[in-house]
C-alpha cells in the first residue's frame, strides 16, 4: 500500500510562497503526472515527495507512514533526474548497484537483480561502460534501471524526456507506460509539456503558481476543464478564450456573470462558404496563417471576436483568405469573473440561442 | 614566413640556441660528476673526461647519512601529502556543498594563508616549535604544511561542478555524506587531485628553506639539507663530487619529469592560471 | 544528516586549526615580538616600543638590504616577464619539437634550488666556469661574477630569471590559447598588422595573465633566500643581502629576535600593500573583460 499524502503543505523560499496549501492523495499503482508551466512549483513538490527538500509546514504521507521528517534514502522511494544523474566514475553496473551496496543487500543478490533488471531494460551489453560512452536514451534507461533495481514503492520521474530528440521521447514514452504496467508500482512523473501528461498518465494534476487548478483523468482535463487556466493548458494548439465583450453581437442573450466565452480549436468549422447552421455560433473571419500538418490543417484566424485557432481535418482551404467558422453552441465553455467554470446551461443563459450570423 | 626558407632555417638555429641555453648547463652537471678533481681544474674546461668516475656517485653518497637523508625526504613529502589530503578533501567540500555561518570568514582565513608565505612566518613558528619541544624532529618539517589553501582552493572549484542532481540521486540511493565524498566526489576530482599531489610532492621534496631553518641535526635533515653539506667536504670546494651529489637529487626528478610531462606542466600551469 | 549543523564546521576544523596554528598565530606572535627586545635565550622579553622600527629604519646595512631586495625584484619580474613573454608568442605553436623545447626551458623550474645554486655557483666560477670561458670565445675577459659587489647580485638575477623563464612562458602560453581564435580571424579579415594585432588584441586579452604573473613574481622575489644562502651568502660586502637572508641572519647568528621580527613585519606590509594592489586593479580590470 503506498497511498501518497499531501496535508496542508507549504513551501516557502524565504519570501516566496512556492506552494500554497496542497492537498494532494495520488492513488496507489496509478501513473500521476504533475503538469504545470514552469515556475509553478511542481518540481518543489516532487522534492519534498521524495526527501530533496523539507516542506516549511504540513505533511507527507507514504501509505500509513508519516514521512515528513524521514531522510531520502529511508523513504523507499527511487528517482529518475532531467540529467539523469548518472555517477560519470562508475561503470552502468556500479551505478546500478551503488544503492543496493548502500542497503548492504548481499552481492549473490546484487548480481541477480542486476541482470533482471539490465535485460528488461536492455542494457545487458554495456554494463561495463561508463555513462559517457552511452547515447542518450541509453543514458535514460540506466538512470531507469538504477531506480527499478531498488524495487521502490514509488517512482518519481523528473522531466525525465526533455533531454531527448523527438522521435526518441516518444519511444520512451511508450516504454515508461509498458514499464508502468509492468511493475504496478506508483508513478509519480512531472513534465511541463501537457502532451506528455495526456498521453502517459492515469490521473493528472495541473498546477499553477502553487496552486492545484485542476485533478483528473486526461480525458476529463480535456472535455471538462474547471477554469480558463486548464482550458487553456491543455490540447494542442488549445481552447481559444474570448473576452465576452467581444461577442455580444453574435450572443446576446449571455448571462451577466459570464465573462470568457470558450471553444476548442478541432470543434469549429471553417468553409469558404457561408453555411446557414442552426444551433451553431457562426463569425466572418480572415485567415492569417495556414499550417498544415499533413492529416490536419491549423488556421489561424481573425474575426470581431478576436484572433483564434481552428483545426480542420479537410483539405486545406488555400483559394480565399474570406472564411466562415462555426461553431456549435453546445461544444462552447463559459467562464465567470474569476476564470470558473459554468456549466449549469441556466446559469449562463437567459434564452435558447437562435442562429446568428456576424459579419466581419 | 611560412614560406621562406631562410625563416625556417633561423627559426632552427634559434630553437637550438633555446634548448642549448637550458640543457648544456645539466650536461655540464652530468660531465663534471664523472671528473677527477685534477679535471675540473683544466681552463679550457674539457667536455669529455678521461675516464667515468663512478665512485665520486659513492664519494657523495658516503659523505654523509644519505639514506637517512633519503628516508626522511620520502617521509616528510608523502607525510604532508597524506595529511593534506586528510585535511582539504572535507574542508572543500564543506566550502563547496554547504551553507554555514561563517563560511565565508573561514574561507577569507584560508585565502589569507594563501598569500602568506612560510619565508615570511619561520622565525615565530620556529620559536613555537621550540616551545613545543618539536624542534628538529620530522613534525616540524610536516605539520606546518598539513593542510593546503591552495589545494582547498581547487578542490572546491572542482567540486562545485559536481552537479546537485548526482549529490540528490546518491542520498535517494541511501549513501552517506562520508559516502558521497569518497564515492563520488573524490572519483569525479582526480584529475585535480593528481595535479595538486605532483605539485605539493616536488615543492616540499625540493624544499631547501624550511628543513634548514628547523633542524639541527642528520637525524632529521632531508636530502637538499644533505647536498648542500657536500659543500665543506674536504675544505675546499670539490665540484665533481658535489655535481655528483646533486645529480642524485635531480636525476629522479628529471626522469620523472621525462615520463609525466605533460601531466607535471599541467599541474604548475595549473597553479598558475587557476 | 545525524551530525546536523555541526558537520560543516567538523570538516573544515582540522585545515583550519593548521592555518591558525603555523599562519594566523605566528603572524600575530611575529607583531608581538616587533616591539619587543630578546635573545632567545634570556627568559625575558623586554617591551621596547616602537624601538625596532626606529632602529631598523636607521640602519644602514638594512637600507642596503631593502635596495638590494627591491633592485633583485624589479629587474627580475621585469625580465623574466618580457623574456617569457616573447617566448610564448615564439613557442606558442603545435609539433612535437614545440613540445620538447617547452618541456626543456620548463625543467629547471621543478629542480630543487639547492641544485640549481650549486649548478649555477660552477657555471659561474671566476677561474674555472663554463660562462666565462663561453665569454672569452668572444675576447672577453673573465668576469667574477659571485665574488664582485659589482656584479654579484646580477648574478643571482640570472639564476632566478632562467629558473623561472620556463613557467612564465608556459604560462602565457596557456593565456595565449584561451583567447577566442574568431577574434584574430576577425582581425585578420579587417586586414590589421600584425603588431597592431598583438598591441590591441593579444597584449590586453593577455592582461589578466600579465598582472597575475607580476605579482606572484613580485612577491616570490620578495622572499629569495636559497640562492643567497648557497651562492653568496649575502655577500661580498652585503651586495646581495635581501630581506628573508636578513631576517635568517638576525634570528639564528645574532639571536636579535625582536629586530628579526620586525623585518619580518615590514615585510608582510610591502607583501600586504602589493597583494592589495593587485586586487584593486583586477577588480577595474574586471569589466574589461
Amino acid at each position: 500500500m503506498a497511498e501518497i499524502r499531501l496535508e496542508n503543505v507549504v513551501k516557502r523560499f524565504n519570501e516566496d510562497e512556492v506552494v500554497k496549501n496542497l492537498n494532494l492523495t495520488i492513488a496507489d499503482g496509478s501513473f500521476t503526472v504533475i503538469v504545470g508551466p514552469s515556475g509553478c512549483g511542481k518540481s518543489t513538490t516532487l522534492r519534498m515527495i521524495a526527501g530533496l527538500e523539507s516542506p516549511t509546514s504540513g505533511d507527507i504521507w507514504i501509505g500509513d507512514q508519516c514521512v515528513t521528517n524521514v531522510e531520502p534514502g529511508k523513504r523507499n522511494i527511487a528517482m529518475v533526474f532531467q540529467n539523469y544523474a548518472l555517477y560519470p566514475t562508475m561503470t552502468v553496473r556500479k551505478n546500478i548497484e551503488f544503492g543496493l551496496v548502500n542497503k548492504k543487500v548481499p552481492k549473490a543478490e546484487r548480481e541477480a537483480l542486476i541482470q533482471e533488471i539490465s535485460d528488461i531494460v536492455g542494457l545487458t551489453e554495456h554494463l561495463d561502460k561508463k555513462p559517457q560512452q552511452l547515447s542518450g536514451g541509453q543514458r535514460q534507461r540506466v538512470a531507469l534501471a538504477r531506480a527499478m533495481v531498488k524495487k521502490p514503492k514509488v517512482f518519481i520521474l523528473d522531466e525525465p524526456l526533455s533531454n531527448l530528440d523527438a522521435k526518441l521521447r516518444g519511444q520512451m514514452r511508450r516504454e515508461l507506460i509498458q514499464l508502468h504496467k509492468r511493475l504496478g508500482t506508483t508513478f509519480i512523473y512531472v513534465t511541463h509539456d501537457q502532451v506528455e501528461a495526456m498521453s502517459m498518465g492515469d490521473q493528472i494534476i495541473l498546477l499553477d503558481q502553487g496552486v492545484v487548478q485542476q485533478v483528473d483523468s486526461p480525458m476529463n482535463m480535456y472535455h471538462d476543464p474547471n477554469n480558463v487556466f486548464t482550458a487553456e493548458f491543455i490540447g494542442t494548439p488549445a481552447m481559444n478564450i474570448l473576452e465576452r465583450e467581444r461577442l455580444e453581437i453574435f450572443l446576446p442573450s449571455l448571462m451577466d456573470r459570464v465573462r470568457h466565452v470558450g471553444f476548442k480549436p478541432e470543434h469549429a468549422h471553417i468553409s469558404a462558404e457561408m453555411e446557414k447552421m442552426s444551433d451553431h455560433l457562426v463569425m466572418k473571419s480572415e485567415i492569417i496563417t495556414t499550417e498544415t500538418l499533413g492529416a490536419e490543417t491549423i488556421y489561424t484566424v481573425m474575426n470581431q471576436a478576436g484572433t483564434m485557432n481552428i483545426k480542420s481535418f479537410t483539405e486545406p482551404i488555400t483559394d480565399t483568405q474570406k472564411v466562415y467558422i462555426a461553431i456549435p453552441f453546445d461544444q462552447l465553455y463559459f467562464f465567470d469573473e474569476n476564470e470558473k467554470r459554468i456549466r449549469a446551461t441556466e446559469d449562463y443563459m437567459e434564452a435558447p440561442m437562435p442562429a446568428m450570423v456576424g459579419g466581419a | 614566413m611560412k614560406k621562406n626558407p631562410l625563416w625556417k632555417v633561423l627559426n632552427g638555429i634559434g630553437l637550438l640556441i633555446l634548448i642549448t641555453i637550458f640543457a648544456l648547463p645539466f650536461v655540464w652537471m652530468i660531465s663534471t660528476s664523472f671528473k677527477t678533481l685534477g679535471e675540473t681544474m683544466v681552463f679550457p674546461p674539457k667536455w669529455i673526461p678521461d675516464t667515468l668516475l663512478w665512485e665520486n656517485f659513492s664519494k657523495a653518497w658516503n659523505s654523509g647519512p644519505f639514506l637517512k637523508y633519503f628516508f626522511n625526504s620520502t617521509i616528510v613529502a608523502l607525510g604532508i601529502l597524506v595529511l593534506q589530503f586528510l585535511t582539504i578533501i572535507p574542508a572543500a567540500y564543506a566550502f563547496a556543498r554547504y551553507k554555514f555561518k561563517g563560511s565565508n570568514f573561514f574561507f577569507g582565513v584560508t585565502m589569507v594563508t594563501l598569500m602568506i608565505p612560510t619565508q615570511l612566518i619561520f622565525l615565530p613558528v620556529y620559536l613555537q616549535m621550540s616551545a613545543w619541544g618539536l624542534l628538529d624532529s620530522l613534525w616540524a618539517l610536516i605539520l606546518p604544511f598539513a593542510s593546503s589553501a591552495f589545494g582547498i582552493f581547487l578542490l572546491r572549484q572542482s567540486f562545485k561542478q559536481v552537479p546537485e542532481e548526482l549529490l540528490e540521486a546518491a542520498r535517494l540511493d541511501q549513501a552517506s555524506e562520508w559516502q558521497i565524498i569518497m564515492r563520488i566526489m573524490v572519483p569525479m576530482a582526480k584529475p585535480v587531485l593528481i595535479t595538486f599531489a605532483m605539485f605539493s610532492f616536488i615543492a616540499h621534496w625540493n624544499d631547501y628553506f624550511w628543513p634548514l631553518v628547523m633542524t639541527t641535526t642528520d637525524a632529521s635533515r632531508t636530502l637538499p639539507l644533505g647536498i648542500s653539506k657536500l659543500r665543506e667536504v674536504d675544505g675546499g670546494v670539490a665540484w665533481n663530487i658535489l655535481m655528483a651529489g646533486n645529480l642524485i637529487l635531480v636525476v629522479p626528478i628529471l626522469f620523472v619529469f621525462f615520463f609525466a610531462q605533460r601531466q607535471i606542466i599541467r599541474a604548475f600551469v595549473y597553479t598558475g592560471v587557476k | 544528516m545525524s551530525l546536523g549543523k555541526a558537520r560543516p564546521y567538523l570538516m573544515i576544523f582540522p585545515a583550519i586549526l593548521v592555518f591558525t596554528l603555523f599562519f594566523i598565530y605566528p603572524i600575530g606572535y611575529m607583531i608581538y615580538l616587533s616591539f619587543h627586545d630578546w635573545n632567545f635565550i634570556s627568559p625575558d622579553k623586554n617591551y621596547v616600543g616602537f624601538n625596532n622600527f626606529t632602529a631598523l629604519l636607521q640602519d644602514a646595512k638594512f637600507m642596503q638590504v631593502l635596495r638590494n631586495t627591491f633592485i633583485y625584484s624589479a629587474l627580475t619580474v621585469s625580465l623574466t616577464i618580457s623574456i617569457s613573454l616573447l617566448l610564448a608568442l615564439w613557442l606558442n605553436r603545435k609539433g612535437a619539437m614545440y613540445g620538447f623545447v617547452q618541456g626543456a626551458i620548463f625543467s629547471p623550474h621543478i629542480i630543487s634550488l639547492v641544485s640549481i645554486s650549486m649548478l649555477w655557483m660552477w657555471l659561474m666560477d671566476t677561474d674555472y666556469g663554463l660562462l666565462n670561458w663561453f665569454l672569452n670565445l668572444f675576447g672577453i675577459s673573465n668576469v667574477p661574477w659571485l665574488t664582485n659587489p659589482k656584479t654579484s647580485l646580477l648574478s643571482l638575477i640570472i639564476v632566478a630569471v632562467w629558473k623561472g623563464i620556463g613557467y612564465y612562458t608556459l604560462i602565457f602560453i596557456a593565456g595565449l590559447q584561451s583567447i577566442p581564435k574568431d577574434i584574430y580571424e576577425a582581425a585578420a579579415l579587417d586586414d590589421t598588422s600584425k603588431v597592431r594585432t598583438f598591441f590591441k588584441l593579444t597584449l590586453p586579452m593577455l592582461s589578466p595573465t600579465l598582472f597575475f604573473l607580476t605579482i606572484i613574481g613580485l612577491i616570490g622575489s620578495f622572499q629569495v633566500f636559497e640562492t643567497i644562502s648557497i651562492m653568496t651568502g649575502g655577500g661580498p660586502i652585503n651586495s646581495t643581502n635581501t630581506i628573508v637572508y636578513y631576517i635568517y641572519e638576525n634570528g639564528f647568528r645574532f639571536f636579535k629576535i625582536g629586530y628579526a621580527s620586525t623585518a619580518g613585519v615590514l615585510l608582510l606590509g610591502i607583501i600586504g600593500v602589493f597583494t592589495i594592489l593587485y586586487f584593486r586593479l583586477l577588480s577595474r580590470k574586471v569589466h574589461y573583460q
